[in-house]
């Protein structure tokens, strides 16, 4: 006696990402920020083809002058092209938040699901250390590693790595304690499922959503840091362009011009909405799928 | 002939951690259960909230530790089996579970959900896009719901999943919890028919947990209802249908009755709410609610009693009800 | 109309899908006599819970009434704008919700809850209260006036249904609706919650609207009976009537499969074969059609109601088994 194919729901070819995708553009400010992303993803990523100029040339007989058409954004006090520098400074940008971000998701995957999954004592051991790296101050902690290994990229990249990590791992941790007493892990611990096939198979595909929203609303967090950073001096050396480093020109020079200081800024309140807003909108659409699914 | 599942005197505990109302504390939710199961046949477990079905299928299964007593499958004893002895077996003693769509990884594909026992037993190699075919059309679900997902199929439908999962690696014993729950009457029958198919066709055993008394008169050769974690009354379902002994087997009965809006028989209401775990009664601890009450029950513990023409029971005062009058 | 306390005309309600509107309800007529208990039966998808979402206004926002009336008392209610329906609700008409678990404020003593509600009476704190306590012990709840100090997750879910009944009836409603109220509960809770709701209901002398999938339960509690299938009506009438002598197919298969009225073991149990119809992209004709045993050509056409007996109707082409013209 077969039942009948027919369902409830009807269901679409459409693939998981396909599907994200279709949401994603629906929502005013979710296409906004898919845009914007875009934008910075594809210019970091073409960088040195679309450049207009090289951007650590230097050009003193033009230096300091304001937009004009021929250097959008004007030049700095080397002459050098500041709208150049911007894009390749979003391609700095973008070098210090991938591998940040991926890294700190990676370490912050395996602590969390251990430490919510694992036994109470390698949890508390585990919080205990969260906790603690969460309460030295970014700033203080990138200054000891400066005056360890000397400022640069990947000095940043460190730094803000490890501070990442409790985020994650909190965040994955409490994932895992709830999905941990589900019906289907049960299910799978009755077919005898190894913890390790558990925390791999079952649990990791379902941590990763809401993972992924937090990647995307952290990036601006970790350019803005990178900035910072650079900013103090304890980044990126010179003459390599990030936007910190275009910021603190930029201070230095506020009587001689405004643009430098703007021009350092506007791409990293752009990051910031841009992906702020498609972190906000994958939420939406991740969360309410999830509810909606399963249920009839 | 030694049963395929015999269980003598199991406990399970748990801890309670203290809270606003209630101590801390341990509580059996099963304490002290007995039955024997034999192969192919099928046994209901019977039983409202807080009676412990659930926990002790759970046990069986692996899923809780038992505390004392033995579980013994086939003559191996399972409490404190380690878990890597306790593997073997699973391909023998499967669980399906209540919440029908809940009891699926939401990420996996059916195909991949009820190939899973493969994979886990290390039989990978085999041609598993076949056996998920065969799995599919086993309990009547087309071939093409292989590369659905959790929350594309129906409740009724995803039950069926849990079936086929349950039963891809050809085991000796099914353990059922709640299987009809949440599904409308008209499509019941469904799934009970098809474990019935299943059983005749595979000489699986099949441990039924439900709180609906009906239920289990068809499907079942034994039945054992539980109260407060302990068995009150067991024995072949026909006999416990035909004549209940114990109060609570009647007042389940009674709450389950036909539609009919003449029938007035067995209007039995018990008295008031199921006692804590935390706090069980005296005596007989069925007598805070018995409608039949008597002093001897807040005292005396009532032993188990057996005979040939009913089943077994525990109640000082078990009568044969049918045909009385009780308002 | 005379002795009616509820009358629904013709109701029918769409709901606004991405796929097309789904027609959740379609001509639903059905009355509640004054101080008699209606019991409406149905499985999922039969539209119940949207009927008295309708009757009471609180529609999900992508639902659309596309015709009918809905009379409270002759008034129609969907005619009512906000505060005419605040007027009538905990008043005169009453509602008792599914989920025990979810029903209170769980952040406010049960006592608080209950005299909040008491807010349109001029009474004191203390009579209030008072008030509150009788209606507790009303419903079955030992030591009330100590209880009312307590919050809800001090109380089991019988409990908080008595709790959420003893709310209900306090202010002496006309019409009590309960949807589903003891279906999260264990079958003898059930047992001892209906009667209550019984004995109450002789008291306080109001109507009950009874909505349920558990046939037993509305044989018992229930004077009459409407039975809904995808959206219809397909039989109603006086209890005894139709469970004794069903008329329409679907109620009789559903009472066929009920397990309390099997009586002879059985290896195969009935069942009723399908699916409810895509509400979206309705068949034409009888909306039972394709999962009834007895189609006929005629059923190609939607049936009318026709009369069974004086207090009994169904919508069938087959009226006691003889086709219609």
């Amino acid at each position: 006696m077969a039942t009948s194919a027919k369902t409830i729901k009807p269901t679409k070819a459409r693939s998981e990402l396909g599907d994200i995708l279709h949401h994603l553009v629906r929502d005013p400010l979710g296409l906004v920020g898919l845009i914007i992303v875009s934008i910075i993803i594809l210019s970091a990523v073409f960088a040195p083809w679309i450049v207009p100029y090289d951007p650590i040339a230097l050009n003193i007989p033009d230096r300091m002058q304001g937009p004009s058409l021929a250097h959008l954004a004007g030049t700095d006090q080397l002459g050098r092209d500041t709208f150049s520098r911007v894009i390749m400074g979003g391609r700095v940008a973008l070098q210090v938040a991938l591998p940040t971000i991926g890294g700190a998701i990676f370490f912050g995957l395996v602590l969390g699901m251990i430490a919510g999954y694992g036994p109470k004592w390698l949890d508390n051991i585990i919080v205990l250390l969260f906790d603690t790296v969460r309460s030295f101050p970014t700033v203080m902690f990138a200054l000891a590693v400066v005056a360890l290994v000397g400022p640069s990229l990947n000095t940043v990249i460190f730094v803000i790595m490890v501070t990442s990590i409790p985020t994650y791992g909190r965040v994955v941790r409490t994932l895992t304690q709830s999905l941990r007493n589900s019906e289907f892990i049960d299910a799978e611990r009755s077919l005898g499922a190894s913890v390790f096939r558990i925390m791999t198979v079952h649990i990791l595909p379902n941590v990763l959503g809401p993972l992924a929203v937090l990647a995307a609303m952290d990036i601006p967090t970790v350019v803005g840091l990178e900035a910072g950073l650079s900013f103090l001096g304890m980044g990126v050396k010179p003459p390599t362009p990030s936007w910190g480093s275009l910021l603190n020109d930029g201070y230095n020079l506020i009587r001689n011009t405004p643009w430098l200081i703007i021009a350092g800024g506007i791409p990293l309140i752009l990051t910031t909405l841009g992906f702020t807003f498609l972190g906000e909108a994958l939420r939406d659409v991740v969360d309410p799928k999830l509810r909606g699914r399963g249920s009839k | 002939m030694s049963s395929l599942l015999e269980i003598e005197n199991a406990r399970v505990c748990f801890k309670v951690r203290s809270g606003l109302f209630s101590g801390a504390g341990i509580i059996d939710a099963v304490s002290g259960v007995s039955l024997k199961i034999e192969e192919g046949k099928t046994y209901g477990i019977v039983g409202e909230s807080g009676s412990g079905k659930s926990t002790l299928a759970r046990a069986v299964a692996g899923l809780h530790h038992a505390s004392e007593g033995s579980i013994r499958y086939r003559g191996q004893e399972l409490r404190n089996l380690p878990e890597r002895e306790f593997r073997k077996l699973r391909r023998e003693i499967v669980m399906m579970f209540q919440d029908p769509i809940g009891s699926l990884s939401p990420r996996l594909s059916i195909r991949s959900l009820i190939t899973e026992p493969f994979r886990i037993q290390g039989m990978s190699d085999w041609d598993l896009d076949a056996e998920a075919k065969r799995l599919l059309k086993m309990v009547g679900l087309p071939e093409e719901f292989a590369s659905r997902y959790p929350y594309q199929i129906s409740g009724g439908q995803a039950r069926r999943v849990g079936v086929a999962r349950a039963l891809a690696l050809d085991p000796k014993l099914l353990i059922a919890d709640e299987p009809t729950a949440g599904l409308d009457v008209s499509i019941q029958g469904e799934m009970l028919n098809l474990l019935a198919r299943l059983q005749d066709e595979l000489g699986l055993a099949i441990i039924i947990i439900t709180h609906n008394l009906n239920v289990v008169r068809h499907i079942t050769d034994h039945v054992g209802i539980m109260y407060l974690g302990k068995l009150v009354e067991e024995g072949p379902t026909e006999k416990v249908f035909a004549t209940p002994q114990h109060p609570y087997t009647l007042a389940l009965l009674a709450a389950n009755p036909e539609p009919d809006p003449d029938a007035r028989l067995m209007r039995i209401e018990l008295l008031g709410e199921p006692p804590s775990l935390l706090n069980r009664p005296s005596g007989c601890e069925f007598h805070t609610r018995c409608p039949f009450v008597q002093s001897r029950c807040e005292s005396d513990v009532p032993s188990w009693h057996s005979d040939t023409d009913h089943g077994s029971h525990r109640c000082h005062f078990p009568e044969n009800w049918v045909g009385k009058q009780i308002v | 109309m005379a002795g009616v306390i509820l009358d629904v005309r013709n109701l029918s309600v769409s709901y606004d899908t991405p796929r097309g509107p789904l027609k959740a309800l379609r001509n639903i007529s059905m009355q509640v006599p004054e101080k008699k208990i209606v019991g409406i039966v149905g499985e999922s998808g039969c539209g119940k819970s949207t009927l008295i979402l309708a009757i009471i206004q609180l529609m999900a926002p992508n639902a659309n009434v596309t015709s009918g009336e809905v009379l409270f008392k002759d008034n129609d209610l969907l005619n009512h704008d906000l505060k005419q329906m605040q007027a009538l609700l905990g008043v005169e008409i009453s509602m008792v919700f599914q989920d025990p678990m979810q029903t209170h404020n769980p952040v406010l003593t049960v006592g608080r809850q209950m005299i909040d509600i008491q807010y349109r009476d001029k009474l004191s704190y203390s009579e209030k209260r008072q008030r509150a306590a009788d209606m507790l012990a009303l419903v079955g709840i030992p030591d009330a006036e100590a209880r009312l100090n307590q919050y809800p997750f001090e109380f089991s879910g019988g409990m908080r249904q008595r709790i959420a009944i003893a709310m209900a009836l306090m202010a002496k409603p006309s019409l009590l609706i309960a949807d589903e109220p003891t279906t999260a509960l264990d079958a003898t809770l059930e047992v001892q919650i209906i009667k209550r709701l019984r004995e109450l209901r002789d008291e306080i002398d109001c109507s009950i609207l009874f909505i349920s999938h558990h046939l037993g339960v509305i044989a018992e509690l229930c004077d009459e009976v409407v039975v809904m299938y995808a959206g219809e009506v397909v039989e109603a009438g006086n209890v005894r009537d139709v469970f004794h002598a069903p008329s329409h197919p679907y109620t009789k298969a559903l009472l066929e499969c009920d397990p309390g009225h099997i009586k002879e073991k059985t290896r195969n149990l009935p069942t009723i074969p399908g699916e409810i119809p895509d509400l979206v992209e309705l068949p034409e004709g009888c909306v039972f059609a394709e999962r009834c045993s007895k189609i006929h050509d005629a059923c190609s056409a939607r049936p009318e109601f026709q009369v069974v007996t004086e207090s009994h109707a169904a919508a069938c082409h087959l009226n006691n088994g003889e086709l219609v013209k």
